[in-house]
């Protein structure tokens, strides 16, 4: 039985499209969606845009079994996408969230619970040191957070340990839908070697929030996010106590095929 | 290796606890509230996202060329890539952590620091770079 939840991937690496075949896939979809990938200088961006796009509509059609022509998807003033399509119950709460960044695109729903989900691709910063790197991201992390990125070992280490804290800011404030105008200093996260996670806001335990985080290779990672909107029911509630699901890996022919 | 406890993780002289802007024109929350103002579904926001801000200093030609260049290398654009004040921030590409370094770059740069709703109308580099000439300007008045 469908219980709305998905969680997908696709490696962008792994697909190099000629121009007529980017034009053909983003020829399946609506105008205002073609400027919006467009519009992006690099084409590496423009890739992952319409991929980012095709996991949108795939997910909704193959969750919600609405027609792709019929998928309307806006933004809010703060650019996370929704479903405009009005969903009935059980599915009313129904929200997913993508990301991308280096070789991944991906995207989570949820049926109840809000969920945000982030990839970070691990750079070596080209025009700093590791060290002013993550400097510059100082009023955005607490003091236990730099502690740990101090300790964590050689420059390599420690940013890879900032990009695994940003990971998790990140999902959140997607998952809240807040932009980043939010005050990412005020979130601290606790964890036993990266499990166990759990968030502290303004110094006060969220007992509303879970989080995971997995490593997809050398240097990307993953987080997720799931947390209860306010008006949660019980059925909202235990949903959020079930085991986080696995990414499954989709690749493009799949995803297009999808659309035909 | 040796430690790092003595070295060079400064915390910044920056006002702590700032929040981040987008510079892709999008409005953002400047915080949010865990009591529960949050509907459960987010929601289109009903007050336009972009509103023009008033800059009493239009930037001047080398402004803006220092400004774009920082962009330009701050989102390793390739050389044959246009930045000009036209260029939306959104388009080049800059995701969270390159807006973060392009806000920084830009007030080390120029000695300045882009406060919260100043941040929240830009669009474009032209904006950017107004903006940045009118704290120069407020600056040395």
């Amino acid at each position: 039985m469908e219980n709305g939840v998905r969680r997908w991937l696709v490696n962008v690496s792994q697909w190099n499209p000629s121009e007529a075949q980017f034009a053909s896939v983003i020829s399946l979809f609506p105008v205002d969606e073609q400027t919006a990938i467009t519009r992006y200088i690099k084409f590496e961006d423009k890739k992952r845009a319409l991929v980012s796009r095709l996991l949108q509509y795939s997910l909704v059609h193959e969750v919600l079994g609405i027609p792709f022509d019929k998928i309307i998807i806006h933004r809010t003033a703060e650019g996370k996408p929704y479903l405009k399509n009005s969903i009935d119950f059980p599915f009313s709460n129904f929200n997913f969230n993508v990301s991308h960044h280096g070789d991944y695109v991906g995207i989570a729903s949820e049926p109840l619970c809000l969920v945000g989900l982030d990839i970070v691709s691990i750079t070596t910063p080209k025009q700093e040191t590791e060290l002013e790197f993550i400097n510059n991201f100082s009023p955005y992390l607490t003091v236990l957070e730099w502690k740990n990125i101090a300790h964590a070992g050689s420059s390599e280490e420690m940013l890879a340990e900032f990009y695994r804290y940003w990971c998790l800011k990140e999902a959140f404030v997607k998952a809240i839908g807040a932009g980043l105008g939010y005050g990412l200093g005020r979130l601290e996260f606790h964890h036993t070697n990266w499990t166990g996670i759990s968030a502290y806001i303004d110094g006060v335990e969220s007992k509303k929030w879970r989080f995971s985080l997995s490593k997809l290779d050398e240097k990307h990672w993953v987080s997720i996010a799931r947390g209860l909107p306010n008006k949660a029911d019980e059925l909202c509630c235990s949903n959020l106590s079930l085991p986080e699901l696995g990414f499954t890996f989709r690749t493009l022919e799949e995803l297009i095929s999808n659309v035909n | 290796m040796a430690s790092v406890t003595g070295t060079a993780i400064s915390i910044s002289a920056r006002p702590s606890r700032r929040s981040l802007q987008v510079f892709n024109g999008l409005s953002v929350v400047k915080s949010v509230s865990f009591a529960g103002q949050r509907k459960s579904i987010p929601s289109i926001r009903s007050h336009p996202a972009t509103s023009r801000f008033r800059v009493s200093c239009a930037a001047k030609p080398e402004t803006l060329a220092k400004v774009c260049n920082i962009v330009k290398k701050q989102l390793a654009l390739p050389e044959n890539a246009t930045v000009a004040g036209h260029s939306k921030f959104a388009d080049l590409g800059a995701d969270s952590l390159d807006t973060v370094e392009v806000v920084m770059g830009l007030e080390e740069a120029f000695g300045i620091t882009v406060e919260e709703d100043s941040a929240q109308s830009i669009v474009t580099v032209q904006d950017a770079a107004d903006l940045i000439e009118d704290l120069v300007c407020a600056k040395s008045a």
